[in-house]
């Protein structure tokens, strides 16, 4: 433990992925069953982001919003099992990891797990399909206040119009479930990162050329957010309508973060370079607009720089 | 007497004609004058009689890294062709295309039964599991074809002297075959030459890889 302590001195990040893993473990396991079942197709992928948010905190006045640059990076395994002519399981995991520049509080490592019965209902590539899945993940922080358990369960559908324009919609329910701080604050609940929340993204991919595709998405959520503030001023505002109230040191001394009902609605339009058949540069932006209970409104600009490579 | 005498003279010169073996070299362009590989080069004899005596071979398209290979394979009219799949999965083999429907249920290693090509055309194949699988299968009327490698070059060998119909196909040719017709004479003296520039479109392919992403609540 005294190796793994000091570890936890130098390499805050590998810390939380550690303790992540350690957590997760059962998932792998249940995914390592199900993938040996059948002779099947197992793909590796890896992703890679920089980032940068102009409101982490969610804030809805000037004074409270924190912005920051991250890097995050993602390998995921995934095995598919054909069942028949037109169904497939597919089981798999991602280990990610991600780090902020200077909310190192942030830091952290997430591990999850994925299952989801995918239907074509035709053969060939332009088929309509549809597909239902359930993930489990555990994602570790810095700042251990907002280590949380995440569950999901999602619908997509998608269709593939032809070789230039590709369609999906996605329908999920996302939970997560964090530890509530030992101390109330204003009277109400400190399980301030206990978030429940249900969405649903449509998105529209264009191939412009060989090497070159465009995509837009769209988004509708509406469940709990989370919005941290650092002047007093501006939390006693939200604490008229918070469901849950915990200090979030992450954004300093004196903040707090406050759970609110919100309907989020958002966009993100990105760029792909095909550099091989494997391997793709992108950059995209995405802009999201939360409206939340009391009129505590705020946005969101994220633009960044992508890299994936799927083996 | 006389016309058993022309009749066996006729048969030798017909056998010493087919015998004058000759060969026929290609070289494909693209409108930028690059060399493009993987066109078919196909000649039709204008007499007819030339190819009475081909006969259809076996031949094979693998399925290798998830990939068709070859991405082109012409064949004559009337072959058999095997899909044997040398990657470590199962893959689901079909084709929509009016000269040949079929589809070749889930499989792995070479359980497919092979598929007999018996109209002319071109034959797209595609794998319903993995959708950015696509290969070509052009089946030609003539047994004398020939693919351009990568140097854009193809050599057709072993046909009769006379007169030729030439013509190429390309999967991404933005024009009809037709208008590449040439008329070409073979001796068995020395080699006859075609060359064609061809207009190609953007090959645009379902991706293997994507990176669209939806948007996300932060």
């Amino acid at each position: 433990m005294a190796t793994l302590h000091n570890l936890d001195m130098r390499c805050p990040s590998l810390w939380n992925f550690c303790k992540a893993t350690r957590a997760s473990l059962p998932v792998l396991l249940i995914i390592c069953a199900v993938s040996h079942t059948a002779r099947s197709d197992w793909t590796v992928a890896t992703a890679g982001a920089l980032s940068h948010d102009d409101n982490v905190s969610n804030a809805r006045t000037y004074n409270d919003k924190v912005s920051d640059f991250s890097a995050s990076a993602t390998v995921s395994l995934s095995q598919s099992i054909p069942i028949g002519e037109s169904y497939s399981l597919a089981a798999g995991g991602a280990l990610s990891g991600q780090i902020y520049d200077s909310l190192t509080g942030l830091r952290n490592g997430s591990i999850d797990g994925l299952l989801s019965l995918k239907k074509k209902w035709g053969l060939g590539a332009f088929a309509t399909w549809t597909r239902a899945g359930i993930s489990l993940g555990r994602s570790d922080y810095q700042d251990g206040y907002r280590d949380a358990t995440l569950y999901a369960a999602s619908l997509e559908l998608g269709k593939r119009i032809d070789e230039r324009w590709n369609l999906w919609a996605k329908y999920a329910y996302e939970r997560r479930a964090a530890t509530a701080g030992a101390v109330e604050y204003l009277g109400v609940s400190s399980d301030a990162f206990s978030l429940r929340g249900r969405s649903f993204t449509a998105n529209a991919e264009y191939t412009l050329s060989e090497r070159f595709s465009i995509n837009l998405g769209s988004l509708l959520r509406h469940g709990d957010v989370v919005s941290t503030a650092q002047t007093a001023a501006a939390g006693y505002y939200l604490s008229l309508n918070a469901k849950a109230v915990a200090p979030d040191p992450t954004f300093g001394p004196g903040a707090y973060a406050y759970r609110l009902d919100g309907t989020t609605y958002g966009a993100r339009l990105g760029a792909e370079y095909s550099l091989t058949a494997h391997s793709l540069i992108g950059c995209g932006f995405q802009r999201v607009e939360t409206h939340a209970q009391g009129g505590n409104n705020y946005t969101d600009s994220m633009p960044e720089l992508t890299w994936n490579y799927r083996f | 007497m006389l016309k058993r005498f022309i009749g066996t003279v006729g048969l030798i010169l017909a056998g010493a004609t087919l015998a004058q073996a000759a060969e026929m070299h290609a070289v494909v362009r693209d409108h930028k004058g690059l060399l493009v590989a993987d066109a078919v080069v196909l000649a039709v004899p204008v007499d007819p009689r030339s190819a009475l005596h081909a006969r259809p071979p076996k031949d094979a398209v693998d399925q290798v890294d998830k990939q068709f290979v070859p991405y082109v394979k012409a064949i004559f009219v009337g072959s058999t062709v095997r899909f044997p799949n040398s990657d470590n999965i199962r893959h689901q083999v079909y084709s929509f295309s009016p000269a040949k429907k079929f589809e070749l249920p889930l499989y792995s290693g070479t359980d497919a039964p092979p598929i007999v090509f018996d109209k002319p055309g071109v034959v797209v194949l595609g794998c319903n599991i993995h959708d950015w699988m696509i290969g070509y299968i052009y089946v030609s009327e003539t047994p004398f074809f020939a693919k351009t490698g990568p140097l854009g070059t193809a050599v057709i060998s072993d046909m009769p002297a006379g007169e030729y119909r030439v013509r190429i196909w390309h999967p991404s040719m933005d024009h009809a075959e037709e208008t590449t017709g040439q008329q070409v004479t073979l001796t068995a003296d020395a080699p006859a030459s075609a060359e064609w520039q061809i207009r190609l479109k953007p090959n645009i392919r379902v991706p293997r890889v994507s990176g669209a992403a939806s948007p996300a609540y932060p």
